[in-house]
C-alpha cells in the first residue's frame, strides 16, 4: 500500500510539474548542512510523534483526536519559534 | 485493485498539496512568521482539509470494513506522552527551517534540484533512524 501511495505522490508531482509548474517554490537558501538537518528533524520528528502535518494536522484533527491536537499545536509553536529565530534574531 | 486505489489517492493528495500552495516553502514560512509579514492563508488550507475530513471520516467509518481491506487501521492510543510532544517539537523545528513537511517534500522531489534532494535525504535518514511506530 504505502509504496503505491508514495508512487502516486511522485506521479502527482510530475503532473503538477507539467500542468502547474508555479506550484513549486524554492527551499530557503540555508547551507546544505542546515537543509539536511531540517530534513532529518522532519523525518525523525514525524516518526517519533507517529504523524506529521497530514497525519496529525489533517487526519487526526478530522477525527477529533486530542493527541493530534497536542501534536499539531506543538509543531506549529516550535515552527513559529524557529522562524522567529531565523528571520528576526539570527539575521 | 487496492494498489491502484493507493496510487490514485497519492496522486490526488499531491495535486491538492500543490494547488493549495503547500509545495511553496515561502508560504509555510510566511504562515509561521507571525512577527513578520504573516500570511494566514494556510489556515484556510487546514480548515478546508479538516472540514472535508470531518465530514468524510464519520461517513467512511460507518462501514464495517474498508472496501479493499479487512479492517480499518485507526490509531487507538490516547495518552499525550513525552514521545508525542518531543517528536512534534523536533518536527516543527525542521518544518520552520525548511518550509517542507513530508508529503510536499516528496511531491517536490520531481524538480530534481539539489537543495530539495538534500532535505529529502536527511528526511529519509530521520525516518529510518526514528523509533518504530508504537
Amino acid at each position: 500500500m504505502a509504496p503505491f501511495f508514495i508512487l502516486g505522490l511522485l506521479a502527482g508531482g510530475l503532473t503538477l510539474a507539467i500542468f502547474h509548474p508555479d506550484a513549486f517554490g524554492e527551499i530557503p537558501s540555508h547551507p546544505f548542512g542546515v537543509l539536511s538537518l531540517a530534513g532529518f528533524l522532519v523525518g525523525f520528528g514525524a516518526r517519533t510523534a507517529n504523524g506529521c502535518t497530514s497525519g496529525h494536522g489533517v487526519c487526526g484533527l478530522s477525527r477529533r483526536s486530542v493527541r493530534s491536537l497536542a501534536a499539531t499545536g506543538t509543531f506549529i509553536l516550535t515552527g513559529i519559534a524557529t522562524v522567529y529565530l531565523v528571520n528576526h534574531v539570527l539575521v | 485493485m487496492k494498489h491502484v486505489s493507493a496510487l490514485v489517492c497519492g496522486w490526488l493528495f499531491a495535486l491538492g498539496l500543490g494547488m493549495a500552495g503547500m509545495t511553496r516553502p515561502s508560504k509555510i514560512v510566511g504562515f509561521l512568521d507571525v512577527a513578520g509579514s504573516w500570511d494566514p492563508t494556510l489556515l484556510f488550507v487546514m480548515a478546508g482539509a479538516v472540514g472535508v475530513g470531518s465530514l468524510l471520516f464519520p461517513w467512511v467509518l460507518k462501514r464495517h470494513q474498508p472496501v479493499l481491506e479487512d479492517r480499518f487501521q485507526i490509531p487507538e492510543k490516547r495518552a499525550i506522552d513525552g514521545r508525542l510532544l518531543v517528536g512534534a517539537a523536533l518536527f516543527g523545528v525542521g518544518w520552520g527551517l525548511s518550509g517542507y513537511c513530508p508529503g510536499p517534500a516528496l511531491v517536490s522531489l520531481i524538480s530534481f534540484k539539489v537543495p530539495i534532494w538534500t532535505f529529502g535525504l536527511g528526511m529519509f535518514i530521520g525516518l529510518g533512524l526514528g523509533p518504530k511506530s508504537d
